[in-house]
């Protein structure tokens, strides 16, 4: 090699720059830096991209994994945001990372290429609940979501109302609740059965037990779920 | 700074910019485009389109050529693909294979 490869600064690479051979970059590099030699990244260099090499020098900005099978130093001024592999690695006063780094070894090869699309994989589906890929599958099954949303809200809703009625009614007739629900379901569903009947007139009574809530006044509780229930019960029955 | 410099040994597959000099003896595959003058080196290989100020190729070349001011075809020099400059010279024992477009 008679000259060192360079990608000045007023140059853009968008792809794979991959080799034999040493790297200088001062300008940008959107993808992936794989050469075999030694890599350095400039004060002007901006790079999106993994980076692997022998031996890295960084004093730039790099966004991405960087992996070296002999060292990586970060001078003054390096700004890293991703992982850093190598058996030796040097942070300097005024480095920057934010990533992982370890000094067991390069990153695994099927960290650099492949862990590349899947971290940005990962990337991506922590970026997708929140934005992109959320829209698009989200799209279904945000509706999905929100269908069972409604649903609950309208349908669920009657069938809970309907089972608090039966649940309820038997449990404000008999102290024990928790412990009679097993023996009051077959009452409740008695009641239940009665209830409809005894509606109209809880209704009213038991209006004014509202305001008194825990007394000897079961009901109260009963009576809204009642009323809703009631008119659930006759949708219910009119859908039945 | 000489600018770029894509050395030999060295492959560049995508799209590559710049608004200084370029010279490349290496391979690229893709697409280059410079505002300044770019030089393609013997040996290199060139699989792109290729616009600059000024064009000097002692290499390989296959793609579209266009460039500004002018296009040297230099000894060696191997050239697939059209070229479109104001100016353009082929030396001798250079081949090239496409139609001339000097914007008359």
């Amino acid at each position: 090699m008679s000259q060192v490869s360079t990608i000045g600064p007023g140059t853009t690479v968008r792809g794979s720059i991959r080799g034999e051979g040493d790297l200088e970059i001062h300008g940008r590099v959107e993808g992936s830096v794989v050469v075999t030699g030694e890599v350095l990244i400039t004060e002007s260099a901006l790079l999106k991209s993994d980076v692997r090499a022998r031996r890295i020098t960084i004093r730039g900005a790099v966004a991405g994994d960087v992996s070296a099978d002999e060292s990586i130093v970060l001078e003054a001024g390096a700004r890293v945001l991703g992982d850093l592999g190598a058996p030796q690695i040097g942070i300097r006063p005024g480095g920057l990372v934010r990533g992982n780094v370890s000094t067991g070894g390069p990153l695994a090869e099927t960290k650099s290429a492949p862990a590349a699309a899947a971290s940005a994989s990962r990337a991506r589906p922590a970026a997708t609940p929140a934005a992109r890929p959320a829209p698009a599958r989200a799209a279904t099954p945000a509706p999905a979501a929100r269908p069972v949303a409604a649903r609950p809200a309208a349908l669920p809703a009657p069938a809970a109302r309907p089972a608090p009625v039966a649940r309820t009614a038997p449990a404000a007739r008999e102290p024990a609740p928790s412990a009679t629900r097993g023996d009051t379901t077959p009452s409740a569903a008695v009641v239940a059965a009665r209830a409809p009947v005894e509606e109209p007139e809880l209704d009213e009574s038991e209006e004014i037990d509202d305001a008194e809530p825990i007394d000897g006044g079961p009901p109260p509780p009963v009576v809204p779920a009642l009323r809703k229930g009631a008119k659930a019960s006759l949708r219910r029955k009119g859908a039945r | 700074m000489a600018g770029t410099i894509i050395g030999q040994g060295i492959t560049i597959e995508g799209e590559l910019t710049s608004d200084e000099e370029v010279v490349v003896a290496g391979t690229i595959r893709g697409k280059l485009s410079a505002d300044g003058p770019v030089t393609i080196e013997a040996g290199a290989v060139v699989e792109a389109d290729v616009s600059a100020a000024s064009l000097a190729v002692g290499g390989t070349v296959t793609g579209n050529v266009s460039a500004a001011e002018r296009v040297d075809l230099l000894g060696g020099a191997r050239l697939i693909g059209d070229v479109k400059a104001a100016r353009l010279t082929i030396a001798d024992g250079a081949s090239f294979k496409g139609n001339v477009d000097m914007d008359v």
